[in-house]
């Protein structure tokens, strides 16, 4: 009986030395982000210590300032919210169509979507840039976020129509009695029950158009509509790099994003285990 | 809250949409620049508005991230909305194809106004690499189809400090000389020559540098058209050199495994005496480390026969947009930005090497080094053939070894030579 308690015990000891290890881990790098942006030019090559002697909190500053990332820092916002939106509202359509409706096309309308999973997003660059161009849409915000919810829709349509597919048909029935439009289902039943899942999504998406910057360098060109990814530019030169300002404006970047993982994190799990994904 | 969750969205998708619909209106007489240099932005808008001062003309230039530039360009060309003026990151057949396809302007009319005056007033090293000659294997129609807004060369840095306290008085002017400044540094436990050998081109380029050093031009391009074979006593000789440093313990620990810019921070933070690195080094150095003292050298020559040649040539190039209505005022900014007073100007803030030779002069000592010596320069791009990628994937990857010890000069000629034979014979059953 001891010796079993022991090697459970043991196990336990084991299994959460691993987890500690795996944590630290994932957290190291952010650790190192913190400590680097509260260094100077000068001690970021030099001072090897965990905690530096000197702490300077200005730096967070100079980079909002000289990384001009108020102006960066909205568009990131109203980009981010947008596509999301976006994202959402059309995916869980699609994604609800795919699941419960029957129409001519489906299966060869799904997986064409799927199969936009494996297209490269280098490989669409010039494509998008000529679309958008004949489309009068280059270099303007709706352009670059009709193109970021174009990126984002085949996984979150995927994600989704794998949760509505496990939906019991009889609330779908016992809605449609009660007097509900198939738009109604989806916005009544389906919708709410898949929060577990829109968290996913949600936050799959946040985190990939907080940080894209690419498309953003191909179709926008005026300053004032960039992300803020651009403002990190300004500390990385051709040659030489401001290590401690880029980590302050790194940050800055990534504040928000570990906020709204923070918030969703229940939400996130419960759609993780829930089924909601099935890669 | 749910019910009221769906209406927000839908607002906020609406309120980005009517936000993005006002796009920014170009202005039409303002010559656009796209370009990628983030460590000259500043400098840039600040010449801006000095040519708006003086001559009325407006300029923007639109700063890209370097990794996205070179497809944010092939994208513009083919969408026909490149702008004024743009830079090509890529090898000159890529800019050979640009020319081709009409994008970019042939500027020899341009150059030759004035009795040349522009021309003769920047680096011809500079300018060759944009140049296209009579009969070139592109067949593009001879010209100069960019101008060059700086220059850069490869040569070796020493530490002033660290040699003097390992009783080095002066810097080494032969291979002999440099070794036993090794030996010296060793013995007071300071580590050699340091590099980015990670990068293969780097390798290349030093060994190259002794290949002209030890048999000359001629025979060198001989070698790539497969006249002299790899296993020649003079390319030994040139395989040699890195077995020499090796044996000397004159380079340091993992050199073949650092990162120009690992290899910068071990010379800027005086972890290593001597280094090989870019002019562009001036800048990053001053960074890392502004109290650093060193001086910059040719790399020591093994041989008297020829003279000691040194990668080189224009850094950054701009191109002026053919079908471009601003074609003219793109030009004239172009040649108002590579005049003297602005090249001296570019060099004080950013510490770069200036395209106009007039401007040497009057910039800092250090950079006037790297300038004297473009005497020296040369460039894979201006000769007129080059080795098969394969073959000098080999070289390089043949030099690495002899550094780690792994293979001898002989090993590794015969090596390089077998797949010289192979892709020669390649290329002779294509031919048939």
């Amino acid at each position: 009986m001891n010796s079993c308690r022991v090697m459970k015990e043991a196990q336990s000891v084991l299994i959460h030395i691993f987890l500690l290890i795996v944590a630290l881990t994932c957290l190291f790098p952010l650790f190192w982000m913190l400590r680097s942006a509260l260094m100077s030019r000068a001690t970021i090559f030099t001072d090897k210590s965990l905690i530096p002697s000197e702490l300077i909190f200005s730096n967070f500053h100079t980079a909002w300032t000289e990384g001009n990332f108020g102006v960066y820092f909205l568009n990131s916002v109203i980009y981010t919210t947008s596509v999301v939106a976006g994202i959402v509202i059309v995916s869980s359509l699609a994604a609800f169509a795919f699941s419960r409706l029957q129409f001519p096309g489906k299966n060869f309308f799904f997986y064409m979507f799927v199969a936009a999973m494996m297209i490269p997003l280098p490989g669409s660059f010039v494509p998008l840039t000529v679309l958008m161009n004949q489309l009068r849409l280059g270099n303007t915000r709706i352009g670059y976020i009709l193109c970021m919810i174009n990126v984002g829709l085949s996984l979150s349509i995927l994600l989704l129509k794998t949760f509505f597919d496990k939906m019991p048909s009889d609330l779908e029935d016992v809605a449609r009695i009660d007097g509900c439009t198939k738009l109604g289902i989806w916005r009544h039943v389906a919708l709410p029950l898949a929060s577990p899942a829109i968290a996913v999504v949600v936050i799959f998406n946040s985190l990939n158009v907080w940080n894209e910057y690419i498309l953003a360098q191909l179709l926008l060109n005026d300053k004032s509509l960039m992300p803020l990814q651009r403002g990190l530019m300004e500390f990385q030169g051709a040659h030489s790099v401001d290590y401690h300002l880029l980590m302050a404006g790194l940050t800055i970047a990534a504040a928000p994003i570990i906020i709204i993982y923070l918030f969703m994190q229940k939400h996130i799990i419960k759609g993780l285990s829930s089924g909601a994904v099935v890669c | 809250m749910r019910r009221k969750s769906l209406p927000f969205f839908a607002l906020l998708l609406s309120l980005s949409f009517i936000s993005g619909c006002g796009g920014p209106v170009k202005q039409n007489d303002t010559v656009v620049i796209w370009h990628w240099m983030n460590d000259r932005d500043d400098a840039f808008r600040e010449l801006t508005k000095r040519y708006e001062e003086e001559t009325g003309n407006k300029v923007s230039f639109e700063l890209y991230a370097p990794s996205v530039y070179s497809q944010k360009i092939t994208a513009a060309a083919q969408a026909r909305i490149l702008p004024d003026v743009f830079g090509i990151l890529n090898t000159k057949s890529v800019v050979a194809s640009f020319i081709k396809s009409g994008f970019i302007a042939n500027l020899n009319k341009d150059f030759a106004k004035d009795n040349s005056a522009w021309e003769k007033s920047l680096y011809a090293e500079a300018i060759a690499s944009t140049r296209f000659e009579e009969g070139n294997v592109y067949d593009v129609e001879p010209g100069i189809y960019g101008v060059p807004i700086d220059i850069t060369n490869l040569k070796i840095l020493y530490n002033k400090k660290l040699l003097e306290k390992a009783g080095v008085n002066k810097a080494p002017e032969t291979f002999d000389e440099f070794i036993e400044a090794a030996k010296a540094l060793n013995r007071v436990g300071i580590s050699g020559l340091v590099s980015g050998w990670g990068e293969v081109w780097m390798v290349d380029c030093f060994a190259s540098n002794y290949a002209f050093n030890i048999m000359g031009e001629e025979k060198v391009l001989a070698t790539f058209r497969g006249e002299v074979p790899y296993t020649d006593p003079d390319w030994i000789e040139v395989f040699r050199v890195f077995e020499t440093l090796r044996v000397n313990n004159a380079l340091t620990s993992g050199v073949v495994t650092k990162s120009n810019k690992d290899a910068e921070q071990d010379f800027a933070l005086e972890r290593a005496a001597f280094a090989f690195n870019g002019s562009w080094c001036v800048n990053v150095y001053n960074d890392m480390n502004a109290e650093l003292e060193y001086g910059s050298m040719l790399p020591p020559p093994v041989s008297d026969k020829f003279p000691m040649k040194i990668w080189g040539g224009a850094g950054s190039s701009f191109m002026v947009n053919n079908t471009s209505p601003n074609k003219d005022k793109a030009v004239t900014f172009l040649r108002w930005l590579t005049a003297r007073k602005q090249q001296i100007y570019l060099a004080q803030k950013i510490k770069n090497l200036p395209s106009n030779h007039f401007a040497t002069a009057s910039i800092p000592e250090i950079l006037s080094e790297f300038a004297s010596a473009m005497a020296h320069a040369t460039h894979p791009t201006i000769w007129p053939l080059n080795e098969e990628s394969m073959v000098t994937e080999k070289f390089d990857r043949g030099i690495q070894s002899i550094i780690i010890g792994e293979k001898t000069p002989q090993q590794v000629a015969q090596e390089v030579q077998e797949i010289k034979i192979r892709v020669m014979e390649k290329k002779k059953k294509k031919r048939k």
